[in-house]
């Protein structure tokens, strides 16, 4: 059986999907334990695969299905996240199981068909059954808003499928071949070009890097947070990112010229992203647009050029997905619990709920960059990357800042969302709440634990394992930063700060009320911490940006809806419904045809 | 160098024992300065070691009722770890320049937030609303300081050949002369200079704490033994960081005995500069510091980077 391991890895997830869509919802204890019993086959399944590297699946005398350094740990990493997300999902699951799991399933499979492809016709199907599936996890929420954003999403991610299906069929006129290990094209025409960037543009949209981008947090508000660290946070993110490596190492030669391009896209994306993420009231929309915002530093890191920046792309992207996907599962943790994701009137949590705040902390101070956890890793050898192009870039001073600028604002938002959700004074709204269930706990610390792994054995573990494979070349770093070395030494502080608190000294402890100035705390108005940026916002370009997105001016969604509607409008208008008006237009059209056929 | 020799120098020298005393000094000279500057006397030069040992043994730490006390206790000591931690790196690196690692520069500058975010986190866990507001200011000043901090550092960077080895600067400085020497050199250490008086929290940047308005803002809950270990913290990045600038601009610490005497004395100067800085200025708003640095000393870092790319 296992000789052919690629086609079952597909095969099986989405047959699997059917079936559960088809067992009715009472059985939930049946759907729960064959998706969860799928996904963990799954994750075996990839396991092996990647151990057996490189596995082919022929049909004919084309292999169809293909797994390499690069596919290989990608596929890994996605059934990971279907089996911890299909755990979390036990516990907050609440209604329509059998599509839930089904969808999931499917998600799962197609995914894999898409990773493995060897065929662009073949991945091209894939991509579009994900967009298909995205959209059907968003509408199980059955709210206004959610049939909005799931349209959105399937609106731009299937136009701009609609504009890979032109790349492919450029680069079929140029090569005479679908099959993706026969294609190596050099950019060196204006059609080569041409096809790169449609390419490209597919995987910006899944990924959600800008233009592209405003299907995500609209997702992220309105789909439950279980689908929404499936899919956006995590699964997208791999996919689109897996493509655009996939694109530009293996079927393009990249040059200088296409690098800018995605340097520029992915700078533009870092910053003007986390601005907007800086001023949101909803805690998972603030995330939706960090997983936008993410996506730059993977582009910036591929678009360097340079090996140690492309290895630091894809390991952020790894990363990325980890603890942006820890991060909307804790959304989903505080959902269920406050029954709002609205940060004005959330507060004080960390009290009630210590595992979901502890993951939330974790994942916030590596999405920050903050050493020794994984996103520090992944970033600094971004940086290195963009430092090492320097020589050939006059740029590059542009790129850092805005890389490690934007690191700061993800700092400032999450210093935000950590207080308006789980620090400062306990809000009014929130009643005594308890902490999640283990189904839904356990995967979240499992990310954040990840996350710890990943920062500190970076160089043992995940580096070699993973990504320097998939990586043509050798990165330039000789030394590596202590990251294990530097832990210990925190921890032994942290420690000493213990045993000071314990044994030190003669005077212990003392529980005492608020000092606010000496009035009472609980008459003075709570500080949410939404309000936080405020004063930035009022004064700077922040505002001005911030102001021009909530307009939708940086949407593309909206922006072509202006533009159809210029045309359609006028056309609506004709149909009036007056029998009158409807005849004069035949009689007209007859005489333009009459015409045209008089004097031709 | 082997576990104990990094322990040893974690903790004793130039880590946490060496690096607090002297910023516990570097603290007198500020007061004592300060005091000179206001015409009073000042304190003795044992005052500052005093309160912290009066703080850590004799006065009570007390928590605020309905915090997360982990979080509330715990900060501090993370804090001063980071802190610590940086101040070891940069001082053994710019007096060995050959120990240290690729990309040890952003090692040490996002070793460098972990003090301000954990005060941060310690005064949002207070659940107090100045504690609150206090922290949120940190945060701002964070972000209006950050900006022209990276384009100030782009400029040994650049100058150096692109290197981000801390000990390939100072290497680099030792055959070529200081940074500092050159014109955009000169300019960016200006730049850097107005950032860490922002990142060290002096006036006219100290809105955070802002004593007659938020009565100390995210410190306001802390007290007896974590207070001490905030305090304790601020000590050693008051060695940490202007010994950073040193390493960048003045080519780090030569190990011999004029070397160490020349280097002590570019720290005075450095830190007499951030002294009369704050003794000359009142505390500005926090939208005035933002707009301040991301406005005139943004184009001061961005004509040191340009002269910097014309090799000036």
């Amino acid at each position: 059986m296992f000789s052919d391991p690629l086609p079952i890895l597909v095969m099986a997830p989405i047959a699997a999907g059917f079936a559960c869509i088809a067992v009715p919802d009472g059985m939930k204890g049946l759907i729960k334990l064959f998706t969860g019993i799928v996904t963990a086959a799954c994750l075996a399944g990839s396991i092996f695969v990647f151990r057996e590297k490189p596995a082919f699946w022929f049909y004919g005398d084309t292999a169809v299905l293909l797994a390499d350094n690069l596919s290989g740990f990608i596929a890994i990493a996605v059934s990971a996240f279907a089996f911890l997300i299909t755990i979390y999902s036990f516990g907050s699951v609440e209604r329509s199981f059998g599509r839930y799991f089904g969808y999931v399933l499917m998600t799962l499979g197609a995914s894999m068909g898409v990773i493995f492809a060897n065929n662009l016709l073949v991945m091209l199907v894939f991509w579009g059954f994900l967009a298909a599936m995205l959209y059907l996890l968003v509408n199980l929420e059955n709210t206004k808003e959610a049939a909005l954003a799931g349209r959105k999403a399937l609106i731009i991610i299937g136009g701009t499928d609609a504009v890979m299906i032109f790349g492919i069929g450029l680069i079929w006129i140029m090569t005479d071949t679908f099959s993706m290990d026969m294609i190596r094209l050099p950019l060196d025409s204006i059609l080569t070009y041409t096809a790169y960037f449609c390419i490209v543009i597919a995987s910006f949209a899944k990924a959600g890097a800008m233009p592209f981008h405003s299907w995500l947090p609209d997702v992220a508000e309105s789909a439950s947070g279980s689908v929404a660290a499936y899919l956006p946070a995590s699964l997208d993110k791999l996919l689109g990112i897996y493509l655009l490596a996939r694109v530009s190492f293996d079927l393009f030669i990249t040059t200088a010229a296409s690098n800018l391009v995605l340097l520029a896209v992915g700078a533009i994306t870092i910053v003007l992203a986390v601005m907007m993420a800086l001023v949101q009231h909803n805690y998972r929309k603030l995330l939706g647009y960090h997983a936008v915002s993410q996506v730059g530093y993977m582009i910036l890191g591929i678009g360097s050029g340079t090996v140690i920046g492309i290895a630091g792309g894809l390991f952020h992207m790894l990363n990325n997905a980890i603890y942006k996907s820890c991060l909307f599962l804790t959304s989903g943790a505080v959902e269920k619990k406050a029954g709002t994701m609205d940060l004005d009137k959330l507060g004080g949590l960390a009290k009630f709920m210590p595992f979901t705040f502890l993951a939330c902390v974790i994942a916030s101070l590596a999405i920050s960059g903050i050493p020794p956890f994984n996103g520090f890793v992944s970033k600094w050898m971004i940086y290195q990357g963009i430092i090492e192009s320097a020589s050939s870039s006059r740029l590059w001073v542009v790129w850092l800042c805005a890389a490690m600028f934007g690191s700061a604002l993800t700092i400032a938002s999450f210093m935000k969302l950590l207080h308006a959700a789980f620090m400062g004074r306990k809000s009014d709204n929130i009643k005594e709440i308890r902490e999640v269930g283990p189904s839904m706990y356990i995967p979240m610390l499992t990310l954040a634990l990840i996350c710890i792994i990943f920062g500190i054995f970076a160089f043992s573990i995940p580096l070699p394992l993973f990504i320097l494979p998939a990586v043509s070349g050798v990165p330039a770093f000789i030394g590596t930063w202590g990251a294990v070395l530097a832990t210990i030494l925190i921890l032994v502080g942290a420690a000493a700060g213990f045993i000071l608190y314990r044994f030190f000294g003669r005077s212990g402890l003392r529980i005492v009320d608020n000092f606010v100035g000496g009035e009472a705390p609980e008459k003075l108005s709570r500080v949410s911490g939404t309000e936080f940026y405020d004063t930035i916002n009022d004064i700077s370009l922040i505002g001005r940006i911030n102001r021009a997105e909530s307009a939708g001016n940086f949407d593309l969604y909206n922006i072509g809806m202006k533009a159809v509607n210029f045309f359609t409008i006028p056309l609506q208008r004709l149909h009036n419904g007056v029998l009158p008006t409807y005849l004069i237009w035949c009689f007209l059209g007859m005489v333009g045809m009459f015409l045209f056929l008089f004097f031709r | 160098m082997k576990f104990p020799a990094y322990m040893f120098a974690f903790l004793v020298f130039p880590g946490f024992v060496f690096s607090a005393v002297a910023g516990l000094m570097a603290g007198w000279v500020d007061r004592k300065v300060t005091a000179r500057l206001q015409w009073r006397v000042g304190p003795p030069w044992y005052q500052n070691f005093f309160d912290i040992l009066k703080l850590l043994l004799y006065k009570e730490t007390l928590i605020p009722r309905g915090v997360p006390k982990a979080v509330f206790l715990g900060m501090p000591a993370l804090g001063l770890a980071a802190a610590t931690l940086v101040s070891t790196i940069v001082l053994i690196t710019s007096g060995m320049p050959k120990i240290g690692f690729i990309g040890d520069v952003i090692v040490v500058v996002y070793l460098m937030l972990i003090p301000p975010i954990t005060l941060m986190l310690g005064g949002f866990a207070s659940a107090n609303s100045l504690a609150s507001l206090g922290a949120s200011r940190e945060m701002k000043l964070m972000l209006s300081y950050e900006l022209p901090f990276i384009l100030a550092l782009a400029v040994p960077i650049m100058k150096c050949g692109y290197v981000i080895r801390l000990g390939d600067i100072i290497a680099y400085q030792r055959l070529h002369g200081d940074i500092f020497a050159s014109l955009s050199g000169g300019i960016s250490f200006f730049v850097m200079l107005l950032c860490i008086q922002a990142k060290l929290g002096f006036v006219p940047f100290d809105m955070p704490e802002a004593e007659t308005e938020l009565m100390g803002g995210p410190y306001i809950e802390y007290s007896g033994k974590a207070l001490a270990i905030f305090k304790l913290t601020k000590a050693v990045m008051t060695v940490a960081i202007p010994a950073f600038m040193i390493a960048l601009y003045l080519g780090g610490i030569k190990l011999t005995l004029d070397g160490i005497v020349k280097a002590v004395i570019k720290y005075i100067l450095i830190l007499t500069a951030m002294i009369i800085i704050k003794n000359t200025n009142p505390r500005v708003r926090i939208d005035q510091a933002v707009k301040f640095f991301w406005g005139i000393v943004m184009v001061l870092a961005a004509v040191s980077l340009v002269l910097a790319f014309m090799g000036r």
